[in-house]
Parts: C-alpha cells; sequence; structure tokens
C-alpha cells in the first residue's frame, strides 16, 4: 500500500514542497529512501525507527521504500523526519488516509519520539499549498505568520499519531507573547549632536534608496548615523517583512516575539567576518549571509577599507541585481539580497586625514590605503560625504535637533512619489526614464554643464548625480523641475572619492 | 648617440649594482679629460673579467683593503664581467634612443654648466625634453609630499612667477609642493619662462609617481627631465638624497615651500648649504606640521619668503618687494551678490573650510549653502577642494577641476 504525505524541503531561502511516498510491501525486511536524501535525510530511517518504537507505535517487518518526491530535487536536512513516520503509519494502515490529507507535515524526530524544530519553518510553510500544516511546538508562531494555514503544533510522534488516528484531540496552541514595544534605543535622530551634513545625507539616502558612504576621523558619529538610517525608512509592508522573516528563519534566527517586523533590519557585520558568513553559502546545507538578512533593510560595514578584496567584490552583484547567486559543488542557490548599503570608512590610516595636514600618514601608505577601495565600488556609492567630529560648542549647547520622525515623514513622502513613478525608490529610476521623470530647470542644467566642462562629474556620475538631485527635490516638496539648488545639493552630498580618501590633505 | 664610447659609458651605467658614487668613481679611472674614450677601456676591462675587473670593482668599491679580505670586490667583480659580456652597447645605446634619452658626459656642450663645475658632479647624466639644462638663471623649488592646499597654492605662485620672469623652476616632481610648482610654472597664463627641470630618482622611462605623468610629458614639452639612473631603476629610496643634491647643484637658489620637521626638501637644504647656495623658506602655521620644518628652517637662519617678490628680490631681479600680506585675496567688490551668497562667501577663509563647517556658521540649509558656493566657485571667488572651500587667491593659476 502507497501513503502519500505532504511536507517541504529548503533550498536557500525557499521552501519546495514535497511528496513524501512510502510503500510498504512483502519482502525481506528493509527500509530504503529514494530521492536525492542527504546525509541528514538519509538518517532519518533510524530516528523514525526509534521514535515510532519508544511512542509504542508498530515498526513495519516488511520492505519498506519511501520516496522523496520530486526524485530530481535534493532534499536536505531532518525536517521530513515527521512526515515519514507518518506516512509509515497510514501505510500500516494504524491511520486512515483521509485524515493526513489536506496536510502538511514538518519536523525532525528525536529517538524518544518527540517532535523538534527545524530551521526555516516559515518558508517550508509558505511552501506547502495544503489547508492545515503541522509543526513543532516552538515553531507554531513562526508558522502561522504565513496566515494561509490550521495550524496544529506538535510535540511528540504519539501526540500527532493519537490525533489523527481519532483517539484523542490535537493539543492546543500556545498562548501568542504581547507583542513588545518597539526598541527605541538608539534610534533617535536629535541625538546626535552637529553633523548637519551626516543627518541630511542619511536623510536623502533614505529617501531615495540611495547607498552612502561616510567617510571622516573616529568619533565623528559614522556608526551613530547609521544606527538610525533603519528608523527614519519607512516600515516594511507584509510582502517585506515576509521576506525578511524568510530569510531569518532560513538562516536558523529566531524570530523576534513571533510576529512580523515592521522596522527594516539593520545587520553590521565585522570586517573580519568570513566572505561566506556575508555573502552566503557553505557546503552542504547553504546558508543565508548577511547580506540576505539585510534585505529590505541597511547593510552597514564599517572600516570598509578592512574588508578582503575578495568580499567587497562579491558585493558587485547583488549590488547591481538584488540577488546573490551562490554555487558550490553539489547545488547552487539564489539568495535575496537588496539592501541600502552604508559604508564607513577613515580618509586614510592614522583616520585624520583633512584640516591643516593633521594626517600623519606618508603619502605611500594613504596611497595604499586609497588603493583598497577599488574605483568601481566606490562608484556605487551614491552619496560619499565627509563627516567631521563636531566641536565642543555643539556637544554641549542646547540645540534643536530634528527628530527621526520628522525625517521619516519626509522620507515617507518622497517613497510615495517614488512609488507614483513606478518604482520602488528614486534610486531604481532607469536611466532611459531620467529624461522624463528628473528634468534640470534652466539653472540646474548651467551648474552641470560647467561642472562637465571641468571635468569634476563624469558622464557615468552623470546618471546618479540626477537620481540625487530627484530625491533632493522630492523632499523639497518642489514638483517635477528639478533646480539649481537641488542639483548643487546633490553635488555637495557626492565628493569625489580620490578627494575623500587618502587624497590631498587640504 | 654618436660614438661607441659613449655607447660604452651608457652601458657601464647600466650595469647591475652600480650607483651613482661608484660610477663616480669608475669614472675617475677612466679618467675625467676625456671621459667618453675612458669608457670604452672601462668596458672592455669588465667584460675581460679577471684582474682588470677586479680593479675596478675594488676602486668603485672605494679602494679600502675589504674586511673580509676581498669578497665584496670579488663578487662585484664577477657580477659587472657576466653582465658587462652580456650585453653589446650598440644594443643598449639603440634602446636609449628609442626611449628618446639622451646621455650627457662632463664635458659635452649640454652637460649643464652649473654641475660641470661640482665636486659630486654627476658622471653620467641622462635627460630627455627639448632643452637639456635650465637656462642662465634657476631657482629650485622643493618641499614636502604631504602638502597642504596652502602649501601647493604659494608653490603655484611662486613657479608661475618666476616662470614669468624667465627663470627656470628646478624640482623633484613628487606629489605635493615639488608637482605644484611646476604646474604653476608651465600654467597657459605664466609667460615663457626659462625651461622648467625635473629631477627624477628612477630612470626616465619608470613613470614615478603615477599621477605626475601627464605633468612630465608637459615639462619634457618645453623643459627637460634629468636623471643618474639607468633606464628601468626604479625608485629606491635611496636614490632620492642623491636627485636631492643634483637639483641644489642646478640652482642658484633653494626655496622650501613646506616641509615637515624632518623630510627629504631637508636634505635638499644641506646639499645647498655645502655648496654655499642660499635658501629661503615659507613661513606657515604654528598650528601646521607640514610647516613645521620651513619654520624652523626661518629661526636657522633662512631668508623668509613672505611673497614671490622676495625670491625675485633675493634673485637681482628686483630691487623693491610688494608689500608682505598682498598675496592674500579680496574678493572683487564689483559682482552682484545676494544676502545668501555674501554670508557663504564670510565664512570661506583662505585655509579651507568644510562644507559641514561652513554650514554651522551660516546655519543655512545644504541646498542654499551648496548652490551659493557654487554661483561663487563660477564667480571665481572661491575654489572647491572636495569637500572643503577656499578663498580663490586672485595671483593663483586658475586650474578648474
Amino acid at each position: 500500500m502507497i501513503a502519500t504525505i505532504q511536507s517541504a524541503t529548503l533550498t536557500g531561502v525557499e521552501g519546495r514542497p514535497v511528496a513524501v511516498e512510502v510503500h510498504v510491501s512483502n519482502g525481506l525486511p528493509s527500509f530504503t529512501i529514494v530521492g536525492l536524501p542527504d546525509a541528514a535525510c538519509r538518517e532519518s530511517r533510524d530516528r523514525v525507527r526509534a521514535a515510532l518504537l519508544s511512542s509504542q507505535l508498530a515498526w513495519p517487518l516488511r520492505r519498506v521504500t519511501v520516496n522523496l518526491a520530486p526524485s530530481g530535487v535534493r532534499k536536505a536536512g531532518a525536517g521530513l523526519d515527521l512526515a515519514i513516520a507518518v506516512g509509515l503509519l497510514v501505510a500500516a494502515g494504524e491511520i486512515e488516509p483521509r485524515e493526513v490529507e489536506g496536510s502538511g507535515f514538518i519536523g525532525e524526530l528525536g529517538l524518544d519520539g518527540s517532535v523538534r524544530a527545524v530551521p526555516g519553518v516559515l518558508p517550508l510553510v509558505a511552501a506547502l499549498h495544503t489547508a492545515g500544516v503541522v509543526v513543532p511546538a516552538v515553531s507554531v508562531r513562526e508558522a502561522s505568520l504565513v496566515g494561509r494555514h490550521v495550524v496544529r503544533a506538535a510535540r511528540s510522534l504519539r501526540e500527532v499519531a493519537d490525533a489523527l488516528a481519532g483517539r484523542a484531540g490535537w493539543p492546543s496552541l500556545p498562548e501568542p507573547a504581547p507583542a513588545s514595544g518597539a526598541d527605541e534605543e538608539r534610534s533617535e535622530m536629535a541625538d546626535v549632536q552637529g553633523q548637519r551634513l551626516g543627518r541630511r545625507a542619511v536623510e536623502v539616502a533614505a529617501a531615495g534608496g540611495h547607498h552612502v558612504l561616510l567617510c571622516g576621523p573616529p568619533g565623528s558619529g559614522k556608526t551613530m548615523l547609521a544606527r538610525r538610517l533603519p528608523h527614519v525608512l519607512p516600515p516594511l509592508d507584509r510582502e517585506e517583512a515576509l521576506e525578511v522573516s524568510r530569510v531569518r528563519s532560513a538562516a536558523g534566527l529566531p524570530l523576534p516575539d513571533g510576529t512580523l517586523p515592521s522596522r527594516p533590519p539593520f545587520r553590521a557585520p565585522h570586517h573580519c567576518a568570513s566572505a561566506v558568513s556575508l555573502v552566503g553559502g557553505g557546503t552542504g546545507q547553504m546558508r543565508p549571509g548577511e547580506i540576505s538578512l539585510a534585505t529590505n533593510g541597511v547593510l552597514f560595514l564599517d572600516e570598509l577599507g578592512e574588508f578582503p578584496a575578495s568580499v567587497l567584490d562579491a558585493l558587485r552583484q547583488p549590488l547591481e541585481e538584488g540577488v546573490v547567486h551562490v554555487a558550490r559543488a553539489r547545488a547552487s542557490c539564489t539568495f535575496p539580497a537588496r539592501f541600502l548599503l552604508v559604508g564607513a570608512t577613515n580618509p586614510c590610516p592614522c583616520g585624520e586625514g583633512g584640516p591643516a595636514g593633521a594626517c600623519r600618514c606618508s603619502p605611500a601608505t594613504r596611497d595604499r590605503y586609497a588603493r583598497r577601495l577599488s574605483g568601481p565600488l566606490l562608484d556605487r556609492f551614491d552619496l560619499r560625504v565627509r563627516v567631521e567630529r563636531p566641536s565642543a560648542h555643539e556637544l554641549i549647547g542646547r540645540h534643536d535637533n530634528e527628530p527621526t520622525s520628522a525625517v521619516a515623514a519626509r522620507v515617507a513622502l518622497a517613497r510615495d512619489l517614488a512609488r507614483q513613478r513606478g518604482v520602488r525608490c528614486n534610486a531604481d529610476l532607469p536611466a532611459g526614464a531620467l529624461d522624463r521623470w528628473a528634468p534640470l530647470d534652466g539653472e540646474a542644467r548651467a551648474i552641470l554643464e560647467r561642472r562637465l566642462v571641468a571635468g569634476a562629474v563624469t558622464a557615468r556620475g552623470l546618471d546618479r548625480l540626477r537620481r540625487v538631485a530627484r530625491t533632493i527635490a522630492d523632499l523639497a516638496g518642489a514638483g517635477e523641475l528639478i533646480g539649481g539648488e537641488h542639483l548643487s545639493e546633490a553635488l555637495a552630498l557626492r565628493i569625489p572619492p580620490d578627494q575623500l580618501i587618502g587624497g590631498a590633505t587640504w | 648617440m654618436v660614438t661607441a664610447a659613449r655607447a660604452a659609458a651608457v652601458t657601464v651605467a647600466s650595469l647591475p649594482a652600480m650607483t651613482p658614487q661608484r660610477l663616480a668613481k669608475l669614472s675617475r679611472v677612466a679618467g675625467r679629460s676625456a671621459p667618453a674614450a675612458g669608457w670604452a677601456g672601462v668596458l672592455d676591462d669588465l667584460r675581460r673579467g679577471g684582474e682588470a675587473a677586479l680593479h675596478l670593482a675594488r676602486a668603485a668599491l672605494g679602494g679600502r683593503p675589504d674586511a673580509d679580505g676581498g669578497g665584496r670586490s670579488q663578487r662585484l667583480a664577477r657580477r659587472w664581467s657576466a653582465a658587462a659580456r652580456s650585453v653589446e652597447p650598440e644594443a643598449v645605446a639603440a634602446a636609449y634612443d628609442a626611449a628618446g634619452v639622451r646621455v650627457l658626459l662632463p664635458g659635452d656642450d649640454a652637460y649643464p654648466a652649473a654641475l660641470a663645475a661640482d665636486q659630486e658632479a654627476p658622471a653620467v647624466l641622462f635627460c630627455r625634453g627639448a632643452a637639456a639644462g635650465p637656462g642662465p638663471c634657476a631657482v629650485a623649488v622643493v618641499g614636502t609630499r604631504s602638502a597642504t592646499h596652502y602649501g601647493k597654492e604659494v608653490a603655484a605662485e611662486l613657479g608661475a612667477v618666476l616662470a614669468a620672469h624667465g627663470v627656470s623652476v628646478v624640482s623633484g616632481l613628487a606629489a605635493g609642493i615639488d608637482a605644484a610648482a611646476h604646474e604653476g610654472a608651465l600654467a597657459p597664463d605664466a609667460g615663457a619662462g626659462g625651461p622648467p627641470v625635473a629631477v627624477v630618482g628612477a630612470g626616465l622611462d619608470v613613470v614615478y609617481p603615477a599621477a605626475t605623468a601627464r605633468l612630465r610629458e608637459r615639462i619634457e614639452a618645453v623643459g627637460t627631465v634629468l636623471s643618474e639612473a639607468p633606464l628601468g631603476a626604479s625608485p629606491e629610496p635611496w636614490r632620492f638624497p642623491l636627485r636631492n643634491r643634483v637639483i641644489a647643484a642646478l640652482s642658484q637658489l633653494v626655496v622650501v615651500v613646506e616641509s615637515h620637521r624632518a623630510g627629504g626638501a631637508l636634505h635638499t637644504v644641506e646639499s645647498a648649504l655645502a655648496r654655499g647656495i642660499e635658501v629661503m623658506a615659507v613661513p606657515g602655521s604654528i598650528r601646521s606640521p607640514a610647516s613645521a620644518g620651513t619654520n624652523w628652517l626661518i629661526a636657522s637662519g633662512a631668508q623668509v619668503v613672505t611673497s614671490p617678490d622676495d625670491v625675485l628680490v633675493a634673485l637681482g631681479r628686483k630691487t623693491v618687494a610688494a608689500p608682505s600680506g598682498s598675496a592674500a585675496a579680496s574678493p572683487l567688490p564689483h559682482l552682484e551678490l545676494t544676502p545668501a551668497e555674501r554670508g557663504v562667501l564670510a565664512a570661506v577663509e583662505s585655509t579651507p573650510v568644510s562644507t559641514q563647517e561652513i554650514l554651522e556658521r551660516t546655519e543655512r540649509p545644504l541646498g542654499e549653502v551648496a548652490l551659493a558656493l557654487d554661483r561663487l566657485d563660477a564667480a571665481g571667488l572661491v575654489r572647491d577642494c572636495g569637500g572643503a572651500w577656499v578663498l580663490r587667491s586672485p595671483r593663483s593659476p586658475r586650474r578648474d577641476g
């Protein structure tokens, strides 16, 4: 007799439905799993056997074949244990087939029959098109986020078998925890003293989705500014929140409070982190990296020049396409990687750079430092600004700095305007559409021409400049035409890299 | 390359493990009176190897009895012999011709007169460019590679004024002050001056630093680039003090624009003082490390440069200097400026002020300030230093971008 149970397996951050077919027939006792199971999956045999026996359920002494369909797709992990066990029970006649129709089963089995959590429950459940789903008790909240299924908790194989056989009811679901208040610490823009230029850069970056490079001496508030960026970005909509949760789930990270997040994620990997942890991959089960965890949020790379060149190079594809392809010998995978990049760097190794020749570095050292950040990478940053340490006057005096809410409101309006143009944000405006959506008025055109002639703006930088100017005009509520003021501001926020890093001291 | 003898000189100069000092000692063996002919003999000896080469190696190393019983000179002799045998002087000479490099030996008409009389004259000098050396009046303008905007502006002004008075500007083609001085001397409105001369430490085919490649071409077009190093020699650190002595020896006056408390420019100063050449220095802010060396020079007795005229007076080209402070910028009063622009202009100084700082001083939004700065830039009143702005001095050559 053949039993078919619905389950799912994880590929990257996406789940794929798997139909577990269990065939029990006469013949010498054997148990084979086919359908490209990986090592952990093949070990299901032993776990399922022990779990069944521990649960006082029958283990068939016959010839058993388990097929994990579709057979061409590699199945990874132990999440199919529960489905296989239930399939065995159905094939042995212990459970009626109709009881399992319309339900998906996900979970790993312990030798004592307990049902254990597996990473990626959210994408796995999202891949199932059944009416209901049975998941480990600890993953119930995560599974409920998808919203399409009737979710049942399973603590042990015995409970599942009893419920399916009609001997007992399903265990009740745990109480949802009350949603805690959003953490307001490290979110207040008004806490940043001085830094008018830096604060404005953060606002423009958020409003238009422009990648921003902050260059300045230690203690100039680069990290502070970067941490406030997610708070001025608009909150995640449902699709984006689900994507963020799927990636977190696939990475094995806990979902806070079991609710969908509203604030964009903020990831700040250290420059000593390995390339794999940053980009994603790994042998065997491929896990998403930091850049995927930052999708729909902010990726902050402090000390940009200290990251290995290979890692910085690996960023180019995600920055261009919004995804990262990770290929290994056995399999390849595509993870989402659409983030707002914030880079921070010192102007030179001693950190001072700039004013009055305070820099203690030799020209050769400065050149080496500047060479670490390649031209193409620096070109990706739409905004490149110099931040300074706040003066004593600014630190001590009472200043009315704008609070986060005010900035966030303007950013939200600017984002709305971008959506009306058919893009997620102004940074996504295609080059061909710039003439239509970002026309320049006479004064702006004159300013631009002068700069082009002087070589201060390159032809490639021109498009980026116009997008930034468009965002600035949106923030000012200026209407269709981009004016001289907006273009000048865009130029001021976009310092040529060779003058910013390792370049001439003032 | 006219004769085989000159080819021999070039070949010897291009041998591995050859330095200007060793070359000078060999040239004494070759005979100062007929240097070209003597080189052919030197090359033959080296090729022959054995005692003849050993004798030359000992002479090159200073003629002192070797501490390790002659091992060093033997190794050197072997090395030179092997290298000398593996090249054809004609091929070497052809390579230099192909690169457009001329060879100057003491005694040649083209050999710079100022060097001919020098105690440590280069035994073999390579040059490339329209001229062979400086004009009758030459001034060295040197300084640190980590120069500030102030230093570069002063160096450029100095270069321009000197060139306008027919003086040859001599410098080292390093980043910072050296490059700025020659940029000023070559500026289109500087007038036809004496040929600019750059002296470099590496071989003439090695472009170092890379950023000065274009400047080097422009100097070669009207002046000359000199080097004691053979083609292909890399800019090793020990070549630079040697090059600095050549800069000093070529000049009637050495002006240091900016220098840290320790730096290559100070070595040029030493070489100048040893030759009785006058040294002048430009003062700077006591808070600026880039002026620590020049301020120290002034305190030690160097003449002060408060305007380019001071240099002209020291040369005897002018009798009265313009009053000091006239090099400071003053805004042209006849332009119409809006109140916003006046406010922004007032926030800019003659040393660079960051955009951030200007925002704080004016307390206006970035868009307004940026637009005002752009208009002031277009009017020629301020200059963009990349994140900072500075008042444009009326005499500084207009370098846009």
